[in-house]
């Protein structure tokens, strides 16, 4: 038998669970602090998602491994393609190989996956950290040609202002650079940073209730 | 339930309320006139000349996982992914998604797969159009890149959760003259955002993007609830300001700690 979940029944099944685990937020506990019906009811579904989202990897893990078995096949960047699909199945490999030997001697023993995390990609990811840095510095020094506003000039200054406040060179021979550089960073910048964060609060709250009104759905079914 | 839940249900239902009330008001006719994001503009834009030159479009929803609170940032990115995908849908190109998050991944192969169905063109759609690129933010980010830099793709959508990695891939836009239009929820990532895209999305802008590309009046009733909820809260502060001021904060906070 074929069962097939279309729209609405998802979408039934969505906003149900999604008011369950908003009552449960509220309602989850009681005055003496322990957990309610909902409150259990709420846990349930919240590590279902988990579990749901762990499953997911396995999924995404193919969908990687599809993509770049597609662009060896039509020989398309094949080499970093292949690399990469090298790489994965040591991987995979090895962490098999790890919970091999767990089992065998009895207690946790991850040295082999750790060393492919600590020497391997570690490093790569701090290269790319590295290249990062330069990015930023690059298009710091573009702002100004690729968009000259006001804001963009002020932006720059800033930067400039904060980068020599930094520069102990600098603020020891003149004490208010320091001290301009702590009041931007104290008072604008937290104020700046603090509405930003209040408008991001009220757009997920908005994207929240989009959702369990059923007016968005991410799902299809 | 404690007083502060008390309060924060009461401002949930207040919100949801305005929403359903804006919304049924704005399907009577009344013409809504939202304040020109030129960011938005150029999405419109984007996807036009994707359509006409048969390029790329290469939208990427971040990785804002499901279960933790950046998931607001990947809805939106979803909701728009949608109505951007059934636009470019009918070019010789049809857009790639690439995501960092696996569940995310598959949410958008769903999508992109429904646009597809809405169209007509399922016999078209390919799971490969949703790409997961990597798990960790360097790896996704790199993974992501070739796709930035591919010449074959005009411009780059960047709306979701990101963190400073996000600026490898404004990058490879750059060195590939493709356009760079990014949001997300990350307030450094934003500062980061503003030097390197070319059309930045500041703040709160990120979630009015639904109401921008039309992708339904509940995007515009939510929009106009946040104005409204803004200027309560921007009251607020102006409120706490004064009550600094004028030496009163102190009964305030006892006041509260009482109800509390």
């Amino acid at each position: 038998m074929k069962i097939q979940l279309k729209s609405p029944f998802t979408t039934a099944i969505a906003m149900s669970v999604g008011l369950v685990v908003l009552l449960g937020y509220f309602f989850g506990t009681n005055a003496a602090g322990e957990s309610t019906t909902l409150g259990w009811i709420r846990d349930f579904f919240l590590r279902g998602a988990v579990l749901l989202a762990a499953m997911a990897l396995l999924v995404g893990v193919a969908n990687l491994a599809s993509v770049h078995a597609a662009k060896i096949r039509t020989k398309k960047e094949a080499g970093y393609s292949l690399i990469l699909l090298i790489a994965m199945f040591t991987t995979i490999l090895v962490g098999l190989v790890d919970i091999v030997r767990m089992n065998l001697s009895g207690s946790p023993n991850f040295t082999w996956i750790q060393w492919v995390f600590n020497y391997i990609q570690l490093p790569v990811e701090t290269s790319l950290m590295a290249v990062l840095a330069v990015s930023l510095t690059y298009a710091a020094a573009r702002l100004l040609g690729r968009r000259m506003t006001i804001f963009s000039v002020l932006f720059t200054l800033v930067l400039l202002l904060l980068l020599l406040g930094a520069v102990p060179q600098f603020y020891a021979k003149v004490p208010l650079l320091a001290d301009m550089r702590n009041w931007i960073i104290n008072v604008p910048a937290v104020a700046g940073g603090r509405g930003i964060l209040l408008g991001v609060a009220l757009g997920t709250i908005a994207t929240g209730i989009r959702i369990l009104m059923g007016s968005d759905r991410p799902y299809r079914g | 339930m404690t007083i502060l839940g008390f309060v924060a249900m009461i401002f949930i239902l207040i919100f949801f309320g305005l929403m359903v009330l804006l919304a049924v008001s704005g399907r009577e006719g009344s013409r809504i006139t939202l304040r020109q994001i030129p960011a938005y503009i150029k999405v419109q834009r984007a996807i036009e000349l994707a359509v006409e030159a048969g390029s790329r479009l290469h939208i990427s929803i971040g990785r804002g996982a499901i279960t933790r609170p950046e998931s607001a940032t990947a809805f939106v990115g979803l909701s728009m992914l949608e109505k951007m995908i059934s636009s470019a849908s009918t070019g010789d190109r049809p857009p790639v998604v690439t995501t960092g998050d696996p569940a995310l991944a598959i949410l958008a192969q769903d999508t992109i797969k429904s646009a597809y169905q809405e169209i007509g063109l399922i016999d078209q759609y390919q799971p490969t159009l949703s790409q997961l690129t990597g798990l960790t933010p360097f790896s996704y980010a790199a993974g992501a890149i070739p796709i930035t830099r591919d010449r074959k793709s005009a411009t780059s959508i960047l709306i979701g959760s990101f963190g400073m990695e996000v600026a490898l891939l404004t990058d490879g836009c750059e060195r590939s003259d493709n356009r760079s239009l990014a949001g997300t929820d990350d307030v450094s990532a934003q500062a980061i955002l503003f030097a390197t895209a070319d059309d930045p999305i500041i703040g709160e802008e990120l979630y009015a993007g639904g109401a921008y590309i039309e992708a339904g009046p509940m995007h515009i009733a939510s929009l106009r609830t946040q104005d409204v909820f803004r200027w309560i809260l921007v009251g607020v502060v102006i409120a706490g300001i004064l009550a600094h001021s004028l030496g009163l904060d102190q009964t305030i906070t006892n006041l509260f700690e009482g109800l509390l």
